[in-house]
This record gives structure tokens, sequence and C-alpha cells, in this order.
């Protein structure tokens, strides 16, 4: 695209404003870009980008996937942009180009790792053309912007530019078939034990068949929409897949990768589905680079997931575990619903999961509730739920409505109140789900139950 | 009582599902009946008391449209017979006279109502609804991309008091006629408004209803309605 004047004032305004930011010690993650592209629109369609881009979208594991190729990239001692830091909306991918470009605008890097969000796709695409782009999944998500997953897939679709190899999810009928004229490989993990014949989850996203609206047989499901499945009529179903995980060892911490190439083993960094889909996700784009099994697991290996993300620790013998679900994306808090239950020893769940930003200026829409498999939590390992902050009245509701015993239930209107009417006796973990949102009170809670703990081993001392 | 759920496969998007799974712990003994897609539904030969229709996808909506639409004059029939229906979210759309896309293609509907709707896929409206049907309050949530134009000051089902209607010029939210009723407002509709769940199980012939989890969905209901009213409608 043919820079104008406007390019320049943009390129230089938004250099010059971060300069100043940083000097203030002031965030310039977002500015620069949106500075850029208020004063000049097509801003991204000038400015020169890296050779190479590895652009990863889809509704839940993004940041992850990101990460863990940004991690193993750096490990490798690749030089590369990304917008960690920034946003991963248009102006996020804009402040991330600024900055891997000089005054001239020329790409100072070859290569950009760049975490889209797949509802922006219109506003990126046009101007950025990812060599790679991994989409993780496809769910329904926040109704309020991303409506359901057909209307997401359909944006991908109109807007992912033709020379980009897609990088897709075998296992998921809706992601893979997202742009179907574009070049792509598939990512999956074969059947395992747990797998289902029938879906327990309320949501299911994709049940007839795009191609002929006949019924999909499903030869397992995972959860929700994820499996193997056919439709009865034609011949749509599941693809073939390019990089599948044939054999998962969780004693030993490890996974086999069946490829063209033979089979290759990593070592398993989590024990958690959702995180091996990431596993697999990240090391089908790190082969496109050319990257040997044995450098992407030797970096691999040093990972953790993001402590933002998941962590825990042990006080007094209770493990304290606080766990990332996404308020407002049923699949995302029912996916961690489901591990909780899994998990051994017995559990008591504090759920941090209300809109903060809502509860200050408005009222949370609570529909996302009801697409969310609350149903999880009643288990019998599972021995009190707490449900603290401004839609606790709602959640004693869905709760109930999922069967659980009302004993079972503390809800509270102040967010804070809710670690105290902790019952420790006969817990072995206790788990703190929080929003992306609510880190800082998650780890306030966090606090709270630490001190409970503490105080609880000293009265057994004075007793 | 028989009660059809039709198309609950897909027909189920932001937690609509779950205004069947709450009328099942109010009503536990009642027939209830799943019709899927492929199958003919159970109100063409069988009197039903109830029918639910749930929001479901664009692509979605023209396959329901194609469905039912060899069953309009039955649909007409059981409404004047003053069947019970409640069509959430853009399912009231299907029974329009057209649903209009952005470049001006039309699809059409069944025409049973005289409106039509509008879509704006990259423009989605969200909001927070209060209105009153007879003397209750209704609380919910908007969550679309189209807005439906018509004439429904004879028919409509409630008159906004806090948001938008079938658009943002009308003060009318939703279609009522006899006893089906149409509305907008999304989700879980019948578990956020118990007063209203009442009134359709009176219409479904029971006289003094009581209600699944009545003190909690009661106490859910209030605290709601009084928020709605000190914040802003616009999400």
């Amino acid at each position: 695209m043919k820079r104008n004047f406007r390019f320049y004032i943009a390129l230089w305004g938004a250099k010059i404003g971060t300069k100043l930011l940083k000097l203030l010690k002031r965030n310039a993650s977002f500015f620069p870009g949106k500075f850029a592209l208020s004063i000049c629109p097509d801003f991204m369609g000038m400015i020169e980008k890296p050779k190479t881009i590895i652009a990863v979208t889809g509704t839940n594991g993004k940041t992850t996937v990101c990460n863990m190729i940004e991690d193993v990239l750096a490990d490798n001692g690749y030089d590369f942009i990304d917008n960690k830091i920034g946003s991963n909306v248009n102006s996020g991918i804009a402040t991330a180009l600024i900055s891997g470009a000089n005054f001239k605008g020329k790409a100072k890097k070859n290569m950009a790792v760049l975490e889209i969000d797949e509802r922006s796709a219109p506003k990126v695409y046009p101007y950025v053309t990812p060599t790679y782009l991994v989409c993780t999944n496809l769910f329904r998500d926040s109704m309020l912007r991303n409506a359901h997953a057909e209307f997401i897939a359909n944006i991908l679709t109109n807007n992912i530019p033709k020379e980009t190899k897609l990088i897709l999810n075998g296992d998921d009928l809706i992601s893979s078939g997202i742009a179907p004229e574009n070049e792509r490989q598939y990512f999956g993990i074969s059947r395992l034990d747990t797998d289902l014949e029938e879906c327990n989850n309320i949501v299911r996203d994709i049940v007839v068949c795009p191609k002929c609206n006949g019924k999909l047989e499903y030869d397992y499901v995972r959860y929700n929409h994820i499996g193997r499945a056919h439709c009865v009529n034609c011949d749509f179903g599941s693809p073939k897949i390019d990089f599948e995980i044939t054999k998962i060892d969780f004693e030993n911490k490890k996974m086999v990768m069946q490829t063209q190439e033979g089979e290759e083993e990593y070592n398993l960094i989590t024990d958690g589905i959702i995180n091996i889909y990431n596993m697999v996700a990240t090391i089908s784009a790190l082969k496109q680079l050319g990257l040997t099994a044995q450098q992407i697991n030797n970096s691999l290996k040093k990972q953790k997931i993001v402590e933002t993300r998941y962590s825990e620790e042990v006080v007094n013998g209770i493990r304290i575990v606080n766990h990332l679900a996404k308020g407002m994306n049923p699949i995302a808090c029912s996916r961690v619903f489901d591990y909780i239950r899994k998990d051994k020893g017995n559990k008591a769940v504090i759920l941090l999961l209300d809109d903060l930003h809502d509860e200050m200026s408005s009222s949370e829409n609570i529909t996302w509730h009801y697409d969310t498999d609350f149903e999880f939590l009643n288990d019998d390992s599972i021995k009190q739920i707490i449900a603290p902050g401004p839609r606790h009245l709602d959640t004693f509701v869905r709760l109930q409505m999922a069967e659980i015993l009302p004993d079972k239930i503390v809800h509270i209107k102040d967010k804070m109140d809710g670690a105290e009417k902790l019952d420790l006796s006969s817990i072995d973990t206790v788990y703190i789900l929080y929003d992306v949102y609510t880190i800082k009170l998650c780890n306030m809670v966090k606090e709270r139950v630490i001190k409970m703990i503490k105080e609880k081993e000293e009265e057994k001392h004075e007793n | 009582m028989k009660i059809e759920i039709l198309f609950p496969e897909f027909c189920n998007l932001y937690g609509d599902i779950s205004n069947m799974a709450y009328l099942k712990k109010c009503l536990p003994n009642e027939e209830y009946i799943e019709t899927a897609i492929d199958e003919e539904p159970t109100f063409i030969t069988t009197d039903v008391d109830f029918i639910y229709l749930g929001a479901m996808t664009e692509n979605m909506q023209e396959k329901v449209i194609k469905k039912l639409l060899p069953y309009k004059a039955r649909i007409e029939e059981l409404i004047e017979k003053n069947v019970v229906f409640l069509f959430t979210g853009n399912a009231l759309e299907v029974l329009g006279k057209y649903i209009e896309n952005e470049d001006g293609t039309k699809i059409e509907g069944l025409g049973i109502f005289d409106v039509y709707a509008k879509r704006d896929m990259m423009h989605r409206h969200n909001s927070l609804f209060t209105g009153k049907y007879e003397d209750i309050e209704i609380v919910g949530f908007k969550s679309q991309f189209t807005m439906m134009y018509g004439n429904i000051e004879n028919e409509y089902f409630m008159e906004v008091e806090k948001g938008v209607g079938i658009n943002p010029k009308v003060k009318y939210e939703g279609i009522k006629k006899n006893n089906f009723f149409g509305t907008y407002v999304t989700g879980p509709i019948l578990i956020l408004n118990p007063l209203f769940t009442k009134k359709i199980l009176q219409l479904l012939g029971i006289e003094e209803p009581s209600i699944a989890l009545e003190s909690d969905v009661m106490a859910a209901y209030e605290a709601r309605l009084e928020e709605f009213k000190k914040v802003p409608f616009e999400k």
C-alpha cells in the first residue's frame, strides 16, 4: 500500500509519543497504535511488516499458545516482535508493528508473533497477512461481543488472506472448516480413555452438517463439540490429522506426537486437556518454521503455564489453587469446573467470576451462567462452593438449578467476605476461580485463605 | 399437559434452553417433547399445550423457517386456539414477513405477524431491559444483530420502561397475540421473571401456581429490578 503524508505523521507521532510516555514512566502499550490508526486508518497496510508472521487466534488458548511459541523461539535464539504487552485488537497489533519498525517505517526484525482477537479480523487481515495462522478452537464466547461461534467462523472465513497457511484444530468441526480455500494442516489428539459416547455439556455449537443439514454422528466426544464426527448423509466430517498426539502418559509426564516424519516424544508440562491442546497447537506452529522436535521439547519442558492463569501453593497441608476461569466465557468456565471435579481429594471452590466493570456502572448480563456447566460442580468431592460478589443471588439460583444442595453453597454480596465462610474441615484443596479482571481480588482472597489455614493450625496446637 | 420444545439441539443460544429446564422443575410431571429439525413437530397432529422456540444462529434461522413454513396455517390455528407459545430472541423473526440482510436480500418468513427484521451483523445491540406486561414488571437482557419494524400497537407484549422496544424508536417490545408471547429479551427469561412464569403457568391452566426455588428466584428478581432502575440500559 502506497504511503502518504498521514502515514509519516502517524508513525513519527506514535514513536515520539511512546518515548515521552516512557520518560514519564507511563504505559505505552496501547497509545501508539491507537494514535496512528486515528491519524491514518490504513496505517497497518503501509508500515513494513516482518517477513514471517505467526498469528494465533481462536476463542480459548490464544494467549497461552502465543506465550509458548514466543518462549520457544526466544530460547532458540530467534529475534521477533510481539504484542505480548499490548492488546490483541487492531490498535495492539499496530503498536507492535510500530515498535518493530524504524523512523522510516521499515521493519527492524524478520519475524512477528501476533495474538489476534478473532472479532478484530476485519480490521487486521486487510493489512496484515500472516504467514501462518493458528486457530486454537472456536466456541460460544461472550454473547455481547461474539454472539455465537458460527458468526465468528464466518468473520474469519471472510477476512483471512488467501495466502495464509492455516494450522487448525482438527478435533473442532467449527474452526477446522474456516477459510476452506486456504492451505492448511491439522493438529489433534487421538481417542482418550476419558472420551465420551455422548456430549454431557449444555453447549454444542455444531449439531447438524453445515453442508447438507444431516445429522452429525460422533465417533467420540471429548467436550462440547470437540471430538470426531461425521455426517450420516454426506462426506462432511472431521479431517485427517497431520500432527496427532497418539499417546499421553500422565504418570511419566510424556506424550507422543505422530507426524509425517514419524513419532516424536515431548514432555507434558500440564495435565489439563485444554493446555495439552495448547501445546499441540504450539508444536504444530513451530514445526512450520523448521524447528526440530528436540529443539522444541528442550525449550517447552522448561516452561510453566503462566502464573496469571494457574498457580498453586500448599499451606499446612492444604493446597490453594488459583485458576483462571474467564467470566462470560461458558466453555472456559465449564472446562475448569470439569477439571476441578476430576481432581483428587476433597475440594472447596470460591467463585470470583462476576464482572467487576459491570458492577461499577451497569448490571452484568448473566445469561452465560446458563450456557455454563455448573452441573460439573455437583460432585461429592466438592464439599463447599462460595459465591461472593454482586451476582451472588443469581449464582445461588444457578447452582441450585444444577441440583447442588443449598447447604453446600455460601453466597454473599461482599467479594472479600466469602473467604471467611470457608469450612476447611476435610478439605484438601481450595480452588479460587477468577476472571481476567479479578487477579488482584483473587490474590487478596488467597491471602485471607492462607491466614485462615494458619489460624486453624495455631488453634489445633493450642488445643 | 404436552410441552413441545422445537429444535432444542440448536435453538438454544444465550442460555435460552434453561427456560425449559426451569419449566421442568416447576412442572416435573408433564410431558416434554423435544423435536429435532429432522423430525415432524408434534403440534402438527396433536394438540399441545405449550410450544417453545429459543434463539438461534442466522444460518439456522433459515433452516427453521424452511421447516415451519408448511405448517403456517396450523401455527395460526393454534394461536387462535389460545395455545401458549414462548419464542425468545430472534425466534420471533421466523414468524415475521421477512428478514432483510445488509445487502438488501430478503429471507421470507412465515408471515404470521405483520413485521420484518433488518440485520446489521457488524453492529450488535446489547442492552438491559425492563418492561411492563399487564401489572408484571419484566426484566432481562437484549443481545442481537437485528431490529424489528412494523406496526405492533395492537399486539405488543410489553410496554418499555427502560431500554429499547422492537427497535429504538418504538416503546413496545415483543409480540403478544392471545397466548403467544414473542420477545427479543433473551436468556433465562422464566428464571429471571418469576411473576411472568407464574402467569404462564396460569395460562396453562394451573390456578394457584407455585414455581421452583421460589424464594431464591424472587430475591434475585427483586434485586435485579432495583439495580436496573439505577443503571443505564445501554451496555
